[in-house]
C-alpha cells in the first residue's frame, strides 16, 4: 500500500534501534533478556530491571486506539495535500503499558474513535536515494 | 524557599505580534531586564545573576557585557522542554538567592519568533521536519505527521475528554476567559480584539479538539523579573513579592507516551510538594497565571493541581468562571499566552507580582497569594506561589 501521508513524507532514519520496526514487515519490539520487559521506545537500558541486554519481540500487532487527533493545519508543506489525518495511540494486547503512534488507514479522520479495536498493516516505502525498502507500521480498525 | 526572598523588580519589552519587532531579540531581553532592575531600584552593575529556561539564545556573557554588568556569581537555566520551567526558573533564582550564593538574580525570557521561527516546529538542525529523514526520537512520531507540541497536547486532551465526558465548550471558556482579561490590559496584543463564543466555533481547526483559538499566537517580546533576599527587598521601590514556596516535578513514566500519563498535564507531583512546603491549599489561591500552551491541558492542570476534579470541571470554567476580578477563580488576569502575549509564560509572572503590588489592570481585591502553574503536559512542571510581604 502507499503511504497515507504522501510519498514525498520524510522517511525514518534508520539505526540499530528502529530498523526492525520499520523494515520486517513484523511489529518487532525491544525486549529485555533479563525480565523479558517489552518497551517502546527503545532504550539503552530496560526501564523494569536496568538490564542491557536485548531481543527482537515479534508482537501479533492486535491493540486499541487509546486517543486520537484530527490535524488539520498541514506544518509541513509536504503535507498540504493529506490533511485531515488522523494521529493515533495505539496499545497492544501482548505488550501491555506502551502506546504506539501511527496513522489509520481505511477509514474517514473522523470516524477514528478511542476504543476501537484495530491490527497493524504496513505502508511500503522505497528510499529513492538508497533503494532501501521500508515496510512502515501502521492501523487498521477491525471492530 | 519559604519567604528568604522575594521578587523586587519586573519589567518587559514592549509585546510584538509575530515578526513585527523593530528591535533583535538581543534587545527585546535588555529592555526588559534594564525595567525589571529600574523598577526594583537597583543598578544594572548590581545585578550578579541570570536564569532562564529553556533555549534560551541570548548568553549571560553577551548580556553582562552589554548591559555592564560588573560580575556574576551565578548562572543557571533549566533543561530542554518549553514553558513547562517558567516557574523553575524563578526557583533557580530563589535557591541561589536563599543560599547566598548570589544577590540580585535576573529571571528572563526573550523569545523573538519572527526572527527565529515558530518554538516547537521540528526543523533540519532536530532532524525532523524540514529534513529528508526523521531521526533518532523523531522517527516514532515523525514519521506519522506527529510534529508539534498542538499535536502531541491534542492527544491528552482527546483521551482526557473521552474519559470525563467533557465537551468542546469547556475549552472555548478557558479561551474566553484569557480573552475577556486581555481587553482590560493594554499591553495585550488582543487588547482590542474581543472574542466570542461564535468566533471561537467558527475558527478553523489545527489539530482537533484545538480551534485557533485554543492555540497560543506567535508573537515577539521579553520579560523579566529580579529576585532578592526579602531583607533587601523591603528597601528597595516597589512591594515585593515574597517567593512562598516553588516546585518541580517529574513522575515516573514520564517523558513518553505511556498509558499511565496519557491524559496528564504532568501537574500532581508539583501539587504536592508546593502545597506540602507552602502549607496551604488551592482555596488560599486569591489569583492564579496557568500557563495556556493550549487550552485543553489548562483544564487538565485545573484538576492536577486541586482546584477540582475531571468530573466537575467543566463546570468549574463555565458561565464565566474565570472571568474579570470578581471571578469565582481570578484566572490569567492580564490574558495570559492567548490573549496578553507568549512570552513562554513569563508574562504569567510578572501578572503575579502586580496582583500582589495591587497593580494589575484586572486587579483582584486584598490578594494575599498568587499562583502561577507552567507550562502543562511536558515534564517537569513547574509552580511557583507568591505572598504579600510578612
Amino acid at each position: 500500500m502507499t503511504r497515507i501521508l504522501g510519498e514525498n513524507w520524510a522517511l525514518p532514519g534508520l539505526d540499530d534501534r528502529n530498523r526492525a520496526f520499520f523494515t520486517s514487515g513484523v511489529l518487532t519490539l525491544q525486549r529485555c533478556q533479563s525480565c523479558s520487559h517489552v518497551q517502546h521506545p527503545p532504550e539503552d537500558l530496560c526501564t523494569s530491571c536496568q538490564g542491557t541486554a536485548f531481543e527482537e519481540f515479534k508482537s501479533a500487532g492486535r491493540g486499541r486506539i487509546e486517543s486520537v487527533a484530527v490535524v488539520h493545519h498541514p506544518v509541513h508543506p509536504a503535507l498540504a495535500d493529506h490533511v485531515p489525518y488522523a494521529i493515533v495511540l495505539v496499545s497492544v494486547a501482548d505488550a501491555p503499558g506502551i502506546l504506539i503512534t501511527g496513522n489509520v488507514v481505511g477509514t474517514a479522520p473522523e470516524a477514528v474513535k478511542i476504543g476501537a479495536e484495530v491490527r497493524v498493516i504496513f505502508e511500503e516505502a522505497t528510499d529513492p536515494s538508497d533503494g532501501q525498502v521500508f515496510q512502515i507500521p501502521q492501523w487498521e480498525i477491525v471492530a | 524557599m519559604h519567604g528568604a526572598s522575594a521578587i523586587s523588580g519586573i519589567g518587559e519589552s514592549n509585546y510584538y505580534g509575530w515578526g513585527k519587532s523593530p528591535h533583535t531579540e538581543f534587545q527585546l531581553a535588555c529592555t526588559a531586564i534594564q525595567r525589571a532592575v529600574e523598577d526594583a531600584g537597583l543598578d544594572l552593575a548590581d545585578v550578579d545573576g541570570f536564569v532562564s529556561y529553556t533555549d534560551q539564545r541570548n548568553l549571560p556573557t553577551r548580556l553582562a557585557r552589554a548591559l555592564g554588568v560588573r560580575e556574576l556569581r551565578w548562572v543557571a537555566t533549566t533543561w530542554p522542554g518549553g514553558g513547562n520551567s517558567v516557574a523553575a526558573a524563578v526557583q533557580l533564582a530563589d535557591a541561589a538567592v536563599s543560599a547566598g550564593y548570589a544577590h540580585n538574580v535576573v529571571v528572563f525570557r526573550a523569545i523573538a519568533q519572527g526572527q527565529y521561527g515558530r518554538f516547537g516546529l521540528p526543523g533540519p538542525a532536530v532532524g525532523g521536519g524540514d529534513g529528508p529523514y526523521m531521526s533518532g526520537p523523531f522517527a516514532w512520531n515523525g514519521t506519522y505527521g506527529v510534529l508539534t507540541p498542538a499535536q502531541q497536547c491534542a492527544l491528552r486532551t482527546s483521551r482526557f475528554m473521552h474519559d470525563h465526558g467533557i465537551s468542546q465548550e469547556a475549552l472555548c471558556d478557558v479561551s474566553l476567559a484569557c480573552y475577556a482579561n486581555a481587553q482590560r490590559n493594554p499591553r495585550a496584543l488582543r487588547y482590542g480584539q474581543p472574542l466570542t463564543r461564535e468566533k471561537y466555533h467558527a475558527s478553523r481547526w489545527i489539530v482537533t479538539p484545538f480551534h485557533l483559538y485554543d492555540c497560543c499566537p506567535e508573537n515577539d517580546g521579553a520579560a523579566a523579573c529580579v529576585v532578592t533576599s526579602s531583607e533587601r527587598a523591603r528597601d528597595l521601590r516597589n512591594r515585593p513579592a515574597s517567593i512562598v514556596a516553588a516546585a518541580q516535578g517529574i513522575g515516573p513514566g514520564f517523558g513518553v507516551f505511556t498509558p499511565d500519563d496519557l491524559a496528564s498535564s504532568h501537574y500532581r507531583q508539583v501539587a504536592e510538594h508546593l502545597w506540602n512546603d507552602a502549607g496551604m491549599r488551592p482555596e488560599d489561591v486569591d489569583v492564579a497565571q496557568f500557563y495556556e500552551n493550549f487550552t485543553g491541558p489548562v483544564l487538565i492542570a485545573l484538576c492536577e493541581m486541586g482546584f477540582t476534579s475531571p468530573e466537575n470541571v467543566e463546570k468549574f470554567v463555565s458561565d464565566g468562571a474565570l472571568v474579570g476580578p470578581d471571578a469565582k477563580l481570578p484566572f490569567n488576569t492580564a490574558g495570559g499566552n492567548l490573549g496578553e502575549a507568549y512570552i513562554h509564560g513569563f508574562e504569567l509572572i510578572n501578572e503575579s507580582v502586580r496582583q500582589i503590588r495591587g497593580e494589575s489592570t484586572c486587579q483582584v481585591s486584598g490578594v494575599e497569594r498568587a499562583l502561577v502553574v507552567g507550562g502543562p503536559g511536558y515534564a517537569p512542571g513547574s509552580a511557583l506561589l507568591l505572598g504579600a510581604p510578612a
